[in-house]
Order: C-alpha cells, then sequence, then structure tokens
C-alpha cells in the first residue's frame, strides 16, 4: 500500500485494517491527528484523504491506498503559517490545543470549496469538532476572519 | 505596566496550531510496552482470588502487575487535611465499583496486552450493589464499610454548618419552601484521554511523561505508592489537553510505574475513552433538600438544608467537596439562620473528584433553583427576590465570614440588562451599600450588629 502524506509519498506496511490515525502516529509519526475518542465522535483526528475532511480514525488504511493524506503538518511551508494556522493563532482559537488539528483541517476543507463561506456555513462545517475548552465562539470567529480576508 | 490588558501572543501557540505540541500520548521512545488495565466488571464483589500465571506467560508479555506488587497500595489524596487513606490502588480483596483497577498487564502492544488480560483468572463473589444515596442510613442496604456508608468527620458523620436561631426564623415565617435537588454526576470528558510515559533510567531513576493537572502532587502520590523519594522521580508534563478537574488523580501513574520498574523498559498507559468516560472519576452526583422560612414580601427568615453525596466507592475528594457546598449554602444571599448537614455517602459508583469548582456547584444549582421556586410561589419577580436577599458589605456568611465587598448586586443588574429584564427604580438603582433603611429589617439587625462591632465570630445568639 501507498499513501502521499503532505505531498511525500510512502510504503505503507501496517496491516490492511489499521486505522489511518494509526497509521500516521505510529508509523509515520505524524503526531498532529489526535486520538480523542478513536470512534468518530471528536473530530481531534480529522484529515484531508484526497482534499475531503475524513475521520482518520474510522478509515481502514486499506481503503485509501493510492491516496493524498493531508495533516497539519502539510498546511504551511515550514516558515510562514498558512492563513488558518495564523488566524487560530492571532485569535487564541487554541486553548488546549487537543481539538486544534481536526479543527483547521475541517476548516481548511471548507474553505478551499467555499471561500467566502458564512458563519452558518462555518459552523455546519466545524459540527461535530467537540472542543472541551468550550472555545467555540473564538474558533469559528478564527475561520471567519480568513474568509474576510479571502487568503486561503 | 504596559503588559495589563495587552493581547499577548500565547507561548505554545505556534506549537499548537502546527501541531508541534507533544501531548502525553506524542511521546514515545525505543523498547516501550503497552499498559492495559484489568478492571472490575462488577459495581461489588468479593476478590475470593486472582491467578495472573497464564497471563505471564502469554508470549509478548513482559509483566503483569497486581496489589502484591505495590509498595504501599492505599495511599490517601488528602491525607495532609486529616482524611484517612481508604482506596486501594489496585483492588486487593473486594471491589467497590464497576471498572476499579485490579491489576495490568505491560506487553509489546496493545493487542497483546488485552489478550493477556482475558488470561488473567479473576475468581468473584459478586454482591447486591448498594446505588441510592437517599438509602444511606438504612440497615437493610448492602454496606460497603463495618461502619456504613457514611464517612466520618470527626467528631460528627457529617459537615455541619450552624448560624442564628434557625426554629425561631421557621415559627416567624409566612411559607415555608421545600425544594430536592439533584444534580448528577459529569464526567469531566477531556478530549486528550489521560495517560502517562515511565521510563526507567539506567541511573535508576523514573522520568515519567504525564497529563497531570497536578505536577507536585502526582509527584508526591507516585512518590507515596512506589516508597521512593520524590527526587527519585522527575516529571514531565504541564501539557495538557483539556483536565477540567478529572486529571489531579494520578490515576495511570503508579500502574505504569510498578510495571516499568518489574518489565524494566518503558511503559505507556494511555486511558481509552471508554476508560475515561466509565472508569475515570466523576464530578459527584448529590440530593440536596432545601426549606426556607420566607415572609410573604419575599425577605429569607431562615433555610435549613440536608446535603447527601455520593462518593462513590472511596472516599478520594468527596470529604472536601462537601465542606467547600455546606459553606456555600446560602448562595450569593443573606440568610441570617441557617443549619445544613452533609452526608459524604459511600456508593458502589465510580469515585468522585475535582470538576470547575467542585461542591460548590451542587450548592449553587439547588440554592438558585430554590431561588426561582421561591419567587414563583410569592408571585415576586425572581430577578427583584433576589436583590432583595442578595450579600451586602457587612452581611455574613453561612459560616459568620464577613463579606467586605459582595458583588452579587452589580452581577445582578448587570445580567438583568444584558439580557433585557426591566427592573422596577428601586431594584435598578439599588446599590451595594452596608444595609440600612428598608434593606435593613429587624431579622438582620443582629448580623448587622457583630459585624459594626468588628465580631463577626460572636453567634447572634
Amino acid at each position: 500500500m501507498h499513501l502521499i502524506v503532505n505531498g511525500v509519498e510512502h510504503e505503507i506496511r501496517s496491516d490492511a485494517l489499521t486505522s489511518l490515525l494509526r497509521v500516521l502516529r505510529e508509523e509515520l509519526f505524524v503526531m498532529s491527528p489526535k486520538a480523542g475518542c478513536e470512534q468518530g465522535g471528536c473530530g481531534a483526528c480529522t484529515v484531508l484523504i484526497d482534499g475531503q475532511p475524513r475521520r482518520a480514525c474510522l478509515t481502514p488504511v486499506a481503503a485509501i491506498d493510492g491516496a493524498s493524506v493531508t495533516t497539519v503538518e502539510g498546511l504551511s511551508d515550514g516558515v510562514e503559517l498558512a492563513p488558518i494556522q495564523q488566524a487560530f493563532f492571532d485569535g487564541y482559537a487554541a486553548q488546549c490545543g487537543f481539538c486544534s488539528p481536526g479543527m483547521m483541517m475541517a476548516a481548511t476543507a471548507l474553505l478551499a470549496e467555499t471561500p467566502h463561506a458564512s458563519r452558518e456555513q462555518i459552523m455546519e462545517a466545524l459540527e461535530g469538532h467537540i472542543c472541551r475548552c468550550t472555545g467555540y465562539v473564538k474558533i469559528i470567529a478564527a475561520v471567519e476572519s480568513v474568509t474576510k480576508a479571502g487568503a486561503v | 505596566m504596559k503588559a495589563v490588558g495587552a493581547r499577548l501572543p500565547r507561548y505554545d501557540g505556534v506549537a499548537h496550531v502546527t501541531g508541534r505540541t507533544k501531548y502525553v500520548a506524542d511521546w514515545s521512545v525505543q523498547g516501550m510496552l503497552a499498559c492495559k488495565g484489568l478492571r472490575s466488571p462488577h459495581h461489588s464483589a468479593r476478590i475470593v482470588s486472582v491467578d495472573t500465571s497464564k497471563a505471564e506467560k502469554h508470549p509478548g508479555v513482559f509483566a503483569v502487575a497486581t496489589h502484591k506488587d505495590m509498595p504501599k497500595n492505599i495511599v490517601g489524596h488528602l491525607e495532609a487535611l486529616g482524611v484517612p487513606a481508604d482506596e486501594p490502588y489496585l483492588a486487593e480483596d473486594e471491589v467497590r465499583y464497576k471498572g476499579q483497577l485490579i491489576g495490568g498487564v505491560a506487553a509489546i502492544d496493545e493487542a497483546t496486552a488485552i489478550e493477556a488480560l482475558a488470561l488473567i483468572d479473576v475468581k468473584y463473589e459478586v454482591r447486591e450493589p448498594f446505588l441510592d444515596i437517599r438509602k444511606a442510613f438504612d440497615p437493610d442496604q448492602p454496606q460497603l464499610t463495618e461502619k456504613g456508608n457514611v464517612f466520618f468527620y470527626d467528631p460528627y458523620d457529617h459537615r455541619k454548618v450552624t448560624k442564628g436561631d434557625v426554629d425561631a426564623a421557621f415559627e416567624k415565617a409566612d411559607v415555608i419552601v421545600k425544594g430536592s435537588y439533584r444534580p448528577s454526576a459529569i464526567e469531566q470528558a477531556p478530549i486528550e484521554p489521560q495517560g502517562c510515559l515511565v521510563i526507567p533510567e539506567s541511573d535508576g531513576r523514573l522520568t515519567v511523561h504525564t497529563c497531570t493537572q497536578a505536577m507536585y502532587f502526582t509527584m508526591g502520590v507516585l512518590a507515596e505508592h512506589l516508597q521512593r523519594a520524590p527526587g527519585s522521580i522527575k516529571l514531565v508534563g504541564g501539557t495538557v489537553g483539556g483536565g477540567f478537574g478529572g486529571k489531579v488523580d494520578s490515576a495511570t501513574e503508579p500502574l505504569a510505574a510498578v510495571l516499568a520498574l518489574k518489565a524494566r523498559r518503558p511503559v505507556r498507559w494511555i486511558f481509552t475513552r471508554e476508560e475515561e468516560m466509565l472508569c475515570g472519576s466523576v464530578r459527584a452526583s448529590w440530593h440536596v433538600e432545601i426549606a426556607d422560612a420566607v415572609t410573604k414580601d419575599g425577605w429569607i427568615l431562615g433555610r435549613k438544608v440536608l446535603t447527601l453525596h455520593d462518593a462513590g466507592g472511596y472516599t478520594r475528594f468527596s470529604s472536601y467537596g462537601a465542606t467547600k457546598h455546606s459553606f456555600h449554602l446560602a448562595g450569593a444571599y443573606t440568610v441570617p439562620a441557617l443549619r445544613t448537614r452533609a452526608y459524604v455517602v459511600w456508593t458502589n459508583h465510580v469515585p468522585t473528584t475535582a470538576m470547575r469548582g467542585f461542591g460548590v456547584t451542587s450548592a449553587s444549582f439547588a440554592v438558585e433553583l430554590q431561588m426561582t421556586r421561591i419567587a414563583t410561589m410569592l408571585e415576586l419577580d425572581p430577578w427583584e427576590f433576589r436583590l432583595k436577599n442578595a450579600n451586602r458589605p457587612g452581611d455574613l456568611m453561612p459560616t459568620r465570614k464577613l463579606l467586605e465587598d459582595p458583588s452579587t448586586i452589580d452581577t445582578i443588574q448587570a445580567c438583568a440588562e444584558a439580557v433585557g429584564h426591566p427592573l422596577s427604580a428601586t431594584y435598578r438603582d439599588m446599590k451595594n451599600e452596608p444595609r440600612s433603611g428598608e434593606w435593613l429589617p429587624d431579622h438582620l439587625r443582629d448580623q448587622a450588629a457583630n459585624a459594626k462591632l468588628g465580631n463577626p465570630q460572636g453567634a447572634a445568639r
């Protein structure tokens, strides 16, 4: 099996039914996707699979052989923060930080498709992402600030 | 003073938004083993025997631990406050709640550890559980300890707060308003499940990566369990993926440490979501009965409260929570005569711990619902009824603590404005000032006199 993770191709040696989350964290050491529940309930493991936001914990790696996977590590060029990262940083949208990677990936998918997403669309895109610090107001405001700046 | 009010960048902000923050489950080291805990499937049972021999021989298993491996198994979280230690970290001859930890396995990977758990043979003698705190004093109910189901606050079996002449207040009342309030247990539910990674170093020290909310507390508890000097344990932490009180119990460190020492390998134990929700300690559930002596025009003359606190199987932080609860049973209001009794009841539920003002939140929940109930019965505006009885400078709390600058009046007025609730001029213009005139009725004169004399400790009668 192969995966392209953040632009780099990897041969995958984990068992076919291993979750993408475990493959990323335990085989490739890509650590930003988090195991909050491993039941698809919290959203902390969300990554982009061929551009679509997906729960890595519910995705058997064999089901996406050959796919392109993007995580937070792949958002920036390593020099400048991506606009969504900058917005989360500037707007204090990451409190404990544990849900932030999943939130940012869901927001990235939304903004790629709908650069000027409305507040309602933002809330819909982030549904199912739990922030137990209850920082939702700042998170939504951070995503909204990117839609207003117009840069994704 | 340029920093005050300034929006400073978070020191950990860039790491958070780039995914580089290392939470406890993000650490790994060479040779690391996975730990899984063996837990009771019963609410209440006697443990007849535990046979770990098959699990020990299972390929890939490096160590199995039970209470016999723990140098000091019973360590109290609040021994320094005089609360006797009553909880074995690993169950010995009984289990008092479903999910109670009995032992654990360190194996080459999680799957092997889970296989090994299934090979541990525990023989239980299942008992009838005790689950309803309202039956705390029923001798026919199952008894958790030789001394019954109620924690002993020396010299009483409850936390007692008494202020003023309660019986006289109830005689004078126009109406007695009674209510029962039952806030349920709440799981703190951080998105990061709790866990640790314990590394036995070649110099004999232990390095412990942990998500604990309380580094030095955990160091002390772990050192006591292991009977080691705290200096031989190096805790690495401070990065917590949400805690909210649920990560102060040192739940994972002692087992992982004992297994690491036994296996001479690093051991990591991260709770599953199920363990976090079902076995991790919770904010307690409570049963609070309030009876208030009130006048028709909306003064509270006196209050009686009976509180039952569901501690779960062991005391843990419950006795402390019920004490905080007792001190706050007047809420943000002045109740001149008050008699409260709070009982900490052991049950076969999961034990309780901290969660954001634990103890006080249950008092607020009960008191605020009771305030609304009284206002509704008397057909008074619930906002104005609260303002009328609001704490003022010079008032005394249930413990006779003198209030110097309470904020009840300002807060209620601001809330009313924020939600657009109209207040009559009397209450809109009310000031947070010491009592005088119509705001110093006869029933509040005694405590006002005491406060003026600089004698808040002196009983009104």
